[in-house]
């Protein structure tokens, strides 16, 4: 980037023109916008996993017996991750399918993604009544502040995810999108890449570790 | 380089030196003729505070040095490089000085690395504590009072003290300790959290609910018969500037009489815990005008019993009684309806009041 | 050496209505609003430090009804200087230079830009209506639970919880505001314009942005849990349910440490802009001022609990080290000013004038800060006048001069007037004394044992005659205000005409015309080094 720009001003006074968008490839505004967007993120979670293990090390024994049973991965929560991680790579698909201009395809796999969240949000929403009716609110000790306060800051993110697919999907449909064109697409699935290892990384640290 | 400066005349230079060494010498006559001495804490009344007082004078006098240097520099520069009307070729273009960027560098990480390593040192020293300290004293600290017990060997409780600032007049309260000995204090919330400080110790320590600190401290000999004063050093609502205490040094002798005092009060009066009581009042028909309210406390730490509406406005402030004596509070009459009676004093002392 | 004509008659803004600034997305306009707006914010908390410091004057409460209105006052006096006033005044400016001095035409996302700055007034006046809802937020800047928790002592009714939640969006508007710079910087310089031919503002708004981005998000975890806490029976910071106090301490300070750079880079970068000119020398040391700023950044975020050293729940020596090491780059930066000057030819226009104090405060503001490195010395110094004392001198000495320097710096370029020079002494004079006046007997205070965030003091402790003196150079800073107001008021109306480059200065904001016409340029000079402007003034040889 050093050494070649120089190419570029030859005459004392370059025309500015072209200067708006960037001469020199590379990854565009948007993409490098929400790569650092998504940097904020992870730091958002840390502050809060590490206030989870914080907690989790003072406090024993964890999860406290009572609530011992809800944390058994081979439940709803499983078919659950399955569903959102099966998104992830709809996700992708509709992705390749947009670079090599199938807008087809495309839109069928977005549509998919989009469902799967959906899909995704539903079944934590019954998963929490059914926590409710067992009696288990944010104020039940620790472990409800934090079981509820992780989750449910992912699924405000998947929440999130899901209206940005929407937006997408409802772009897409109206043919606002091309291989040469649909830096939204791939800032959003970025975006539905990351929410998915959040969940990975919940999911291992809440029902495994 | 395209351009020389200008020669300036040799004056210029004399002037700006004249000007940082009658700055310097206006520093030096500050510390000589004593009017320095703000600028350092006080004469410490304590073997640690001794230690962290000669901590102190060396970082100290490293600052001033650095200070001075730095800022003869810049006034130096500032007298001597000032743009004069003949200047009209531009100075000497220096881009910077990597030998000089080494050593500034270089020294700073020197100076740092040796104050890191003599206060890592005084930090074990001033930090450390004894398995089998002279004297145990637990120091709990709620909003907004101090409450010192005195334990034995064991750890058990033998007095309380719960008039922690010394009265000039009555002479009574304050944590005595005995000079020479070391004296471990342990530091435990109910509430939020406080801090242990004795300016004449230079030092505070955390008091934190759900944590037990502890730090330990020998009272100079030669400070027998002073009251030092301390207060709470970490905001914790209202009544945080009124959290006052005295340390009261006194010759072992002086200190087991005292003691003795303190065990026979303390075991005059029934001493439950001021905190954690719940009052319960109810009054019958919308005119309510009084209750009676026994604070069942021991004297020393003063309550009230307020009242707030369902809404959290506080409808009766009271003024606070003095804990283990009774007293007749009256209300104004009111609506029917729940209400909270609570001690303004003591955050967990609440009580609900229905009204019919 | 007469200027070059770089570029066509100053074109000036066409006088738009209040609505154009309403919906501009212009990082200019958005700036100069940045700038305002912080100003306003500076004047309202700078009236509550005069009521904290009226109240302090004497022993006694005098004036203020209780304790609880004097935490409420110091409380909202340093969450609006430091969350309204500084922050989005360092913003502001680096909003203004930066797509300027890189030769871009704006900033790289322009309405997210907007979105940024106008969720400032909004979280600004959301802080101050909490006066008028049943009491502001009372448990200090740093609102350490349990205090900020619940409970009739502690911080009930809803101002601790609009503090939280203002305090969100300005982060958020934050980390916009970082994206946005980070985006800006990396993608949108001028041909040539390489990373080391940078201006040392635009490196520290990028590393600051860095900081920003990183540290911003935690705090606002922090926030999150503690609204938790006090509305949804949350357990995260309460001791009697398994919580930790010292928890919220831990995630508090990973971001406010790394947030006291985010409020002095810029300041520094300012300086860095102002001190070569005015000497008429290239900053000394480009390549090391912009390691030191890099390091700067990455040793911001291992010191954090250098503010919890009497907690009794930290690894003092690690922290310790790590806190004492931060000094040796800001040691560098400052070394490689001084050089800067050294052999120049010193104009004292105001913006040299307010580097200069910027100098010499922050090297004590820095220096009393190291004092508390040496942990036993904090031991003593924590949670005193003292600790006011280092913070007064590093924000107000440092970066409340830097803006000022910055301020008189860019004004003309702003506004296409010049400051009045005299009036700007003025202000000078007396806010520095005052400044003085009010913060370093502070320092005696503090060793005298006098705790900070008290209402009261005894008559007797000995406090009384640095109370007065700190109390009378307090006003002396507001009266300082005064001449800057007239001083902008008079100069917007009838000024002297800046022309485009009033300072001979060195950056590409120079080049164009003042205020510079929307989208910036017409043309660029060639861009061979960090001083474009004078390589086309004195030619390259001039090096
Ligand atoms: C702009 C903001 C800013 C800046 C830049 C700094 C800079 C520094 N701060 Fe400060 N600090 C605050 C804002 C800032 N601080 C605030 C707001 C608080 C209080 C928070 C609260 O509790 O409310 C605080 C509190 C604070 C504490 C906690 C005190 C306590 O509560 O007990 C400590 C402890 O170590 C500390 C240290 C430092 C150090 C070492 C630096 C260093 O970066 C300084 C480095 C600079 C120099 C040292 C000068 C130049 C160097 C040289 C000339 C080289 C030679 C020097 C040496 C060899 C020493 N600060
Ligand atoms: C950038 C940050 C910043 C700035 C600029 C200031 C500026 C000032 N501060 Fe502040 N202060 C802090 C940040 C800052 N402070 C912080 C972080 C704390 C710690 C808080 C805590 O413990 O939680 C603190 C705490 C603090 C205290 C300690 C309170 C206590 O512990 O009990 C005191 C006491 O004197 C004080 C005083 C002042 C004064 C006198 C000024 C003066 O410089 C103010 C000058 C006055 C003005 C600028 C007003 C001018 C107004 C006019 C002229 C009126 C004109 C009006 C119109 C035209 C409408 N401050
Ligand atoms: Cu207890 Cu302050
Ligand atoms: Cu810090």
């Amino acid at each position: 980037m050093t050494a070649d720009s120089h190419a570029l001003t030859t005459a004392e006074h370059t025309p500015i023109a072209g200067l708006a968008h960037d001469a020199r490839g590379g990854i565009s505004n948007p993409i490098l916008g929400m790569l650092l967007f998504l940097t904020s993120e992870v730091m958002f979670f840390a502050g809060l996993f590490a206030a989870y293990f914080n907690t989790r090390a003072a406090n024993k024994p964890w999860p406290p017996t009572e609530f011992e049973h809800i944390l058994n991965p081979f439940s709803l929560i499983l078919v659950a991750t399955v569903i959102l991680v099966a998104s992830s790579f709809t996700c992708q698909m509709a992705i390749w399918a947009i670079r090599r201009n199938d807008r087809r395809g495309f839109i069928r796999n977005i549509g998919v993604t989009f469902v799967l969240g959906v899909i995704f949000l539903l079944m934590q929403v019954y998963d929490y009544s059914l926590l409710f009716d067992e009696g288990m609110t944010l104020g039940s000790g620790q472990f409800g502040t934090t079981y509820y306060t992780l989750t449910g800051f992912h699924g405000a993110h998947v929440f999130g995810g899901v209206i940005m697919l929407g937006v997408v999907l409802y772009r897409g449909m109206s043919g606002q999108f091309s291989a040469r064109h649909h830096d939204a697409v791939e800032a959003a699935s970025l975006y539905w890449h990351f929410v998915d290892i959040v969940w990975i990384l919940l999911f291992s640290i809440l029902y495994f570790l | 380089m395209s351009s020389t400066p200008r020669k300036r005349p040799a004056s210029d230079a004399l002037v700006a030196g004249a000007v940082v060494a009658i700055l310097v010498a206006l520093v030096v006559a500050v510390f000589l003729t004593g009017a320095g001495n703000s600028l350092y804490p006080p004469a410490a009344a304590t073997t640690q505070g001794r230690d962290i007082r000669g901590l102190y004078d060396i970082v100290f006098a490293l600052a001033i040095g650095i200070f001075l240097l730095v800022e003869g520099l810049i006034v130096w520069s500032v007298i001597r490089y000032r743009r004069r009307p003949g200047d009209i070729e531009l100075p000497a273009q220096t881009h910077g000085n990597n030998v000089a960027e080494i050593v500034w560098t270089v020294v700073p990480t020197a100076i740092v690395l040796f104050l890191f390593v003599i206060s890592w040192q005084s930090l074990s020293r001033v930090d450390a504590i004894s398995a089998k300290p002279d004297i145990r004293i637990h120091a709990i600290a709620g909003q907004f009072q101090w409450q010192f017990e005195y334990l034995d060997a064991n750890g058990t409780k033998v007095a309380t003290q719960l008039a922690p600032a010394y009265d000039t007049n009555t002479g009574a309260g304050g944590m005595a300790v005995p000079v020479g000995r070391s004296v471990q204090v342990t530091l435990d919330s109910p509430d939020v959290i406080h801090a242990f400080y004795v300016p004449r110790f230079l030092f505070k320590r955390d008091v934190v609910p759900g944590q037990t600190n502890r730090f330990e401290f020998t009272v100079e000999p030669s400070e027998a018969g002073q009251v030092f004063r301390g207060q709470c050093a970490e905001l914790c609502g209202i009544g945080h500037r009124a959290m006052l205490l005295s340390v009261i040094a006194l010759t072992p002798a002086d200190y087991d009489a005292w003691l003795q005092g303190l065990i026979e009060k303390s075991n005059a009066t029934p001493e439950p815990l001021p905190s954690g009581t719940v009052l319960n009042v109810t009054a019958e028909g919308v005119k309510f005008d009084t209750a009676a309210l026994e604070v069942p406390a021991p004297p020393g730490i003063t309550h009230d019993v307020d009242i707030r509406d369902g809404g959290g406005a506080v409808l009766a402030a009271k003024d606070t009684i003095d804990g283990g004596t009774s007293t007749n509070y009256s209300y104004e009459p009111m609506q029917a309806g729940t209400y909270t009676f609570f001690c303004s004093i003591h955050s967990n002392m609440t009580g609900t009041l229905t009204v019919k | 050496m007469a200027t070059h004509a770089l570029n066509p008659a100053a074109s000036t803004y066409a006088r738009g209505g209040l609505y154009e600034w309403l919906a501009t997305t212009d990082h200019k306009k958005i700036g100069i609003m940045y700038v305002v707006n912080s100003m306003l914010f500076f004047l309202v908390g700078g009236v509550l430090a005069l009521v904290v410091r009226t109240e302090l004057a004497t022993p006694g409460i005098q004036f203020l009804a209780d304790e609880r209105v004097y935490n409420e006052m110091f409380t909202m006096h340093a969450t609006l200087m430091i969350f309204v006033f500084i922050i989005p005044m360092l913003a502001g400016l680096g909003n203004y230079a930066v797509p300027l001095q890189i030769g871009a035409p704006d900033m790289a996302f322009p309405r997210i830009n907007a979105l940024s700055f106008w969720m400032l007034p909004l979280a600004g006046i959301l802080l101050i209506s909490s006066f008028f809802t049943g009491g502001a937020a009372a448990a200090g800047w740093t609102s350490y639970p349990p205090l900020s928790g619940e409970g009739p002592l502690n911080s009930p009714g809803s101002g601790q919880d609009l503090w939280i939640v203002s305090l969100i969006l300005i982060g958020t508007s934050s980390i916009l505001g970082a994206i946005n710079f980070l985006v800006t910087i990396f993608k949108m310089r001028a041909p040539g314009m390489t990373l080391f031919r940078m201006p040392i503002m635009v490196w520290t708004i990028l590393v600051t942005s860095v900081l920003v981005l990183m540290a911003t998000p935690v705090i606002t975890s922090a926030l999150v849990m503690l609204f938790i806490d006090r509305n949804l029976g949350g357990h995260f910071f309460d001791p009697f349910a398994g919580g930790s106090a010292v928890l919220y301490q831990n995630i508090f300070w990973f971001y406010s440490h790394p947030a006291v750079y985010v409020m002095v880079l810029p300041a520094m970068g300012v300086i860095s802009e102002v001190l070569p000119v005015f000497s008429r020398k290239p900053l000394f040391g480009y390549r090391a001022f912009v390691f030191a700023t890099a390091g700067i950044g990455a040793l911001g975020f291992s010191v954090w609990a250098h503010h919890m050293f009497t907690t009794g729940a930290v690894f003092l020596p690690f922290f310790a080290l790590l806190t004492f090491m931060i000094a040796i780059p800001t040691g560098v930066k400052m070394f490689n000013w001084v050089f800067t000057l050294f052999r120049g030819q010193l104009t004292f226009s105001t913006p040299l004038i307010f580097a200069l104090g910027f100098l010499t405060m922050f090297l004590i503001g820095g220096i009393n800060g190291a004092f508390s490195a040496a942990v036993p010395v904090d031991f003593a110094l924590h949670d005193t006048y003292w600790v006011v004392a280092h913070l007064h001198y590093v924000l107000f000495g440092g970066s409340v001069f830097g803006v000022f320097a910055g301020i008189y710096y860019w004004f003309p370029k702003m506004t296409g007037r010049m400051l009045d020079e005299g009036l700007g002494k003025i202000q000078f004079v007396l806010m520095f004394v005052g400044f003085n006046l009010t913060f370093f007997p502070m320092h005696m205070l503090g060793l005298a044992g006098m705790p900070r965030r008290i209402a009261d003091y005894a008559g007797d402790a000995g406090w009384n005659e640095w109370n007065i003196a700190a109390t009378v150079g307090g006003f002396m800073i507001a009266a300082s205000m005064l001449p800057f107001l007239w001083n902008v008021f008079i100069s917007l109306r009838n000024g002297k005409v800046a022309g485009d480059d009033p300072w001979e200065g060195n950056t590409l904001e120079w080049a164009t015309s003042s205020p510079p016409p929307p989208y910036n340029f017409d043309s660029l000079p060639e861009i061979r080094s960090e001083r474009p402007l004078f390589d086309a003034r004195h030619g390259q040889t001039a090096h």
